[in-house]
């Protein structure tokens, strides 16, 4: 398990997607003040948005057609700076996958815990999204791995030792999956020449 | 606004004397367009008293700069009362930071002006096994929480971490356990009563066995003051102390890092508002960046944008009634109070092998 370590924000970008108000300029003040680099803009996203470290947006007035990726999606934390509680635009800073927030006006405190929680939910998300992907491939090659096992067992191995066979196979780095594609792959043209066909 | 009376009276009383000197400074400097006139609350040492006194002061007078706090739990039930009533704050107090309010200007040490480069002098001469001790409240909390991290990064062990409630003087049950488990060093982030307890019952232990003598396990505070020493009967001798400024002994400046730093803060304060021609608080904090100041910590400048002091580092050793210099930061250190900058790629004694997890 990592240590938790003191957290390294010195030298990070933040964009602050936020019309000129003293709410932005309070996020900026203290994002300069913890050690970020931070830029404010509004109406559009620079050019380079997606490779910044955090995102603060505005659900108040801020709409899809400002954020150059899809909703949910988006490539860092972010962090809704929450004016206005009507359902609808909590709704859509949800549809964001905001990862944390700040209730508007915006004062010195809440920003750096914002950014440490952001940070942390969004890692999480990534890791589970990893994790789930990667059972997903698990669960489609299923197919693949009874397959071999069958193969396996018709040559007169037990369903235990086949198992045992495609682990060990599987040991050198690779998947159980792999490693039963790959005998599927070796073993086809064996049993064709045992079958006596040219 | 500073404590006469509670747990940390010695060093409360020691900013009040700085405050009230620099006041005196100013008030008796002919160059000077401004004089200054003190009104004075005193909390006592309760921390849930800071917040009414302050809003006393700046409800009834004209007063809109608060020279004052000790803890950080009085700081931040100051902070609200500054922000309704827009007053500034003058914290001149070493602290855990994590803070960066526009109401405050700190003028003592952050945690990459005390515990970080203490620790980095500690660990490669005396070892990185950690003993970690506090009162029972965030300063302590905050600052082993930064020692665990950088223990870790020296490859140390943290052999004990402790806590005591303000003021306990009930210190045998952790000087038993530092017996057992013999740490290269003991960091002493207790404050008051509880520190002086502490140190004096270790250098009892000292007395028993070598390993726990200060050349050999040193005791570590990053807020104990020469104003101090007496209170530990001669206990604290030879253990490690950081600061931005060591009284010399004898002569007529400052008697500790704290009173130097209440002093400063109000030097600081006159300069700004001749300057500004106000003493609005926000139109002096647009100017915290624009000199450097001479202060009795010597020139400082103030980052304007987490109103931090720039601070001299010394690491003294405790000497009779005095801390020896050991080490000395060759120029002053910019504040980085939410150790933003704090790397620990950079640890000297990283190895180069590392396992991964």
């Amino acid at each position: 398990m990592r240590r938790p370590s003191i957290p390294h924000l010195g030298g990070a970008r933040a964009l602050v997607l936020h019309r000129a108000h003293a709410d932005g300029a309070a996020v900026l003040r203290q994002l300069a003040a913890i050690g970020l680099s931070a830029e404010a803009a509004w109406p559009d996203l620079p050019a380079d948005a997606t490779v910044a470290d955090f995102v603060f947006f505005d659900p108040d007035m801020a709409c899809d057609e400002q954020m150059p990726w899809a909703p949910g999606e988006a490539p860092m934390p972010l962090i809704a700076l929450i004016g206005t509680e009507a359902p609808g635009r909590v709704e859509w800073a949800l549809r964001q996958r905001a990862d944390a927030h700040l209730v508007k006006p915006v004062g010195n405190a809440g920003i750096y815990s914002a950014l440490l929680i952001a940070r942390q939910k969004f890692e999480e998300r990534k890791a589970l999204y990893r994790e789930i992907d990667s059972l997903r491939g698990q669960v489609a090659e299923r197919r693949t791995v009874v397959q071999a096992v069958l193969r396996l067992t018709e040559r007169g191995q037990t369903e235990a030792e086949a198992f045992a066979l495609l682990r060990r196979l599987a040991m050198d780095g690779q998947t159980l999956e792999t490693a039963a594609a790959r005998l599927l792959n070796d073993s086809g043209g064996g049993a064709h020449e045992r079958s006596g066909r040219p | 606004m500073f404590s006469q009376g509670g747990d940390y009276d010695l060093l409360s009383q020691a900013s009040r004397e700085g405050a009230l000197k620099g006041i005196a400074t100013v008030n008796a400097d002919p160059a000077r367009r401004i004089a200054f006139a003190p009104v004075e609350r005193n909390p006592e040492g309760r921390a849930e008293s800071y917040g009414a006194l302050c809003a006393e002061i700046l409800r009834s007078s004209d007063a809109r700069h608060v020279i004052g706090c000790t803890t950080s739990s009085s700081r931040k039930e100051v902070i609200p009362t500054l922000e309704r009533h827009d007053g500034m704050l003058w914290y001149a107090a070493p602290y855990e930071g994590f803070e960066a309010n526009e109401h405050v200007v700190y003028l003592h040490a952050c945690p990459n002006q005390h515990i970080v480069p203490l620790l980095h002098y500690v660990l490669p001469r005396y070892g990185a096994d950690a003993f970690l001790l506090g009162s029972n409240y965030v300063w302590g909390w905050e600052l082993n929480r930064v020692a665990r991290d950088i223990v870790g990064e020296w490859n140390g062990r943290v052999l004990g971490e402790r806590y005591l409630p303000l003021g306990d003087t009930d210190i045998s049950h952790i000087i038993a356990e530092i017996r057992a488990t013999r740490p290269s060093f003991v960091l002493n982030n207790l404050i008051g009563q509880s520190s002086y307890a502490f140190l004096k019952a270790y250098a009892a232990l000292g007395r028993e066995g070598p390993a726990f003598l200060p050349e050999n396990c040193p005791v570590l505070s990053c807020d104990l003051m020469e104003s101090e020493l007496a209170a530990l009967d001669g206990g604290g001798e030879g253990n490690l102390v950081i600061g931005p400024y060591f009284a010399e002994p004898g002569g007529n400046g400052p008697a500790s890092s704290m009173e130097a730093a209440a002093h400063a803060s109000v030097l600081v304060l006159a300069e700004l508002i001749e300057h500004a021609g106000t003493d609005d608080p926000a139109s002096l904090a647009k100017l915290l960046g624009s000199r450097s100041f001479r202060t009795p910590l010597g020139p400082i400048l103030i980052d304007p944008q987490n109103q931090h002091a720039h601070m001299p580092v010394l690491i003294g050793r405790i000497e009779g009634d005095r801390f020896r210099p050991v080490w000395k930061s060759g120029a002053t250190l910019a504040p980085d109070p939410y150790l933003s900058r704090h790397d620990a790629r950079l640890s000297p004694a990283r190895p180069s092998l590392k396992v991964i997890s």
